[in-house]
């Protein structure tokens, strides 16, 4: 199942996000790269490199605002694993929604991308 | 123009100095237009790599240098800063890979991509109040011959009266004319350091 990787500056924003989520694809797998350490906010590359490692099978990174996507896509090209990770630059909250229950419904990688593109990039 | 290793490694020690001068300077700038981080940042970024440069006197060459420069100040600046100077020195590592000095057109090229990386990271272009409007005309100017000085000086003086149309300080939009990008400061206190290091 296509694991999602929310990247936030906030983590209570991320943790509210995954609970919301959830209702919805109780079953999708959802890390987070939030926040700093001491609850500050912000962006860490490091904490999107520790959510690749933990991932249980391909993943889809989404991200805020600003260096949030930047440090989604520095992590992308040093990552050396061989999990395909992809990021697609659409909205957090309603492009988490649909990407966590298609995900949920056993979709790829490739099906869930294309459906979020078609939904936001209009 | 040439760049050694050496004199790049002490430009490298003298901008982690001049962004522990104007930390303040930077902070308050990015208060009026942003997130209130930079100066505390820079500052954080900088004086890792002091850290990292007074351990280790001696590189191999430009790229192993850079390459050290970048990952560090990738780890320890945070915010946008920390992907967008970390994507300079990672460009500058990979074009000046085993070169122990650069000079004409390798000097040229390890700018150029060090651009072209900051504008793909940020998506940006010149024009939009970025550092990239201090880093282009530089560019320019070293590709020219010209005066680098001045072509800093005439950059930062130009991305204060212009309008941000990227980054946090977009969401203030008029209000950000007349304000100097604190990115764009930082960027003319490191390539004023830079242009110290590049002799004949
Ligand atoms: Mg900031």
């Amino acid at each position: 199942m296509i694991n999602l990787i929310l990247v936030s500056h906030s983590g209570k924003l991320a943790e509210g996000l995954k609970d919301l989520l959830r209702e919805m694809a109780a079953e999708t797998p959802i890390l987070l790269a939030a926040g700093l350490a001491d609850g500050k906010i912000g962006t860490d590359v490091g904490r999107i490199e520790q959510a690749f490692g933990n991932i249980s099978d391909d993943a889809l990174i989404l991200t805020d605002i600003g260096s949030a996507t930047m440090n989604a896509e520095l992590a992308l090209e040093l990552y050396a694993g061989d999990r395909d990770i992809r990021f697609v630059d659409v909205p957090l909250v309603e492009g988490g929604f649909l990407a966590a229950v298609l995900s949920g419904q056993g979709k790829s990688l490739d099906e869930i991308i294309t459906a979020l593109e078609a939904e936001f990039k209009k | 123009m040439k760049l050694t290793t050496n004199d790049l490694r002490t430009a490298l020690l003298n901008a982690a100095d001049k962004m522990e001068e104007h930390k303040d300077e930077l902070t308050d700038l990015d208060r009026e237009i942003g997130d209130g981080d930079h100066g505390i940042n820079m500052s954080r970024g900088f004086q890792a790599v002091k850290k990292e440069l007074e351990a280790k006197q001696d590189f191999a060459d430009l790229g192993e240098l850079s390459k050290l420069v970048g990952m560090t100040l990738i780890k320890t600046v945070g915010g946008a800063s920390g992907p967008l100077y970390g994507t300079i020195f990672v460009k500058f590592a990979n074009t000046w890979k085993g070169v122990g000095e650069a000079e004409g057109d390798a000097l040229v090229s390890g700018f150029e991509e060090a651009l072209e990386g900051i504008k793909t990271r940020g998506k940006a272009d010149a024009g939009e109040k970025t550092m990239i409007d201090v880093w282009t005309p530089f560019i320019n100017a070293l590709k020219s011959e010209g005066d680098l000085s001045h072509a800093i000086d005439e950059g930062l003086a130009h991305s204060k009266t212009i309008m941000a149309t990227k980054g946090r300080a977009s969401y203030f939009g008029e209000a950000t004319k007349g304000v100097q990008d604190p990115g764009a400061l930082s960027s003319s206190l490191l390539l004023n350091e830079l242009k110290e290091a590049l002799h004949d």
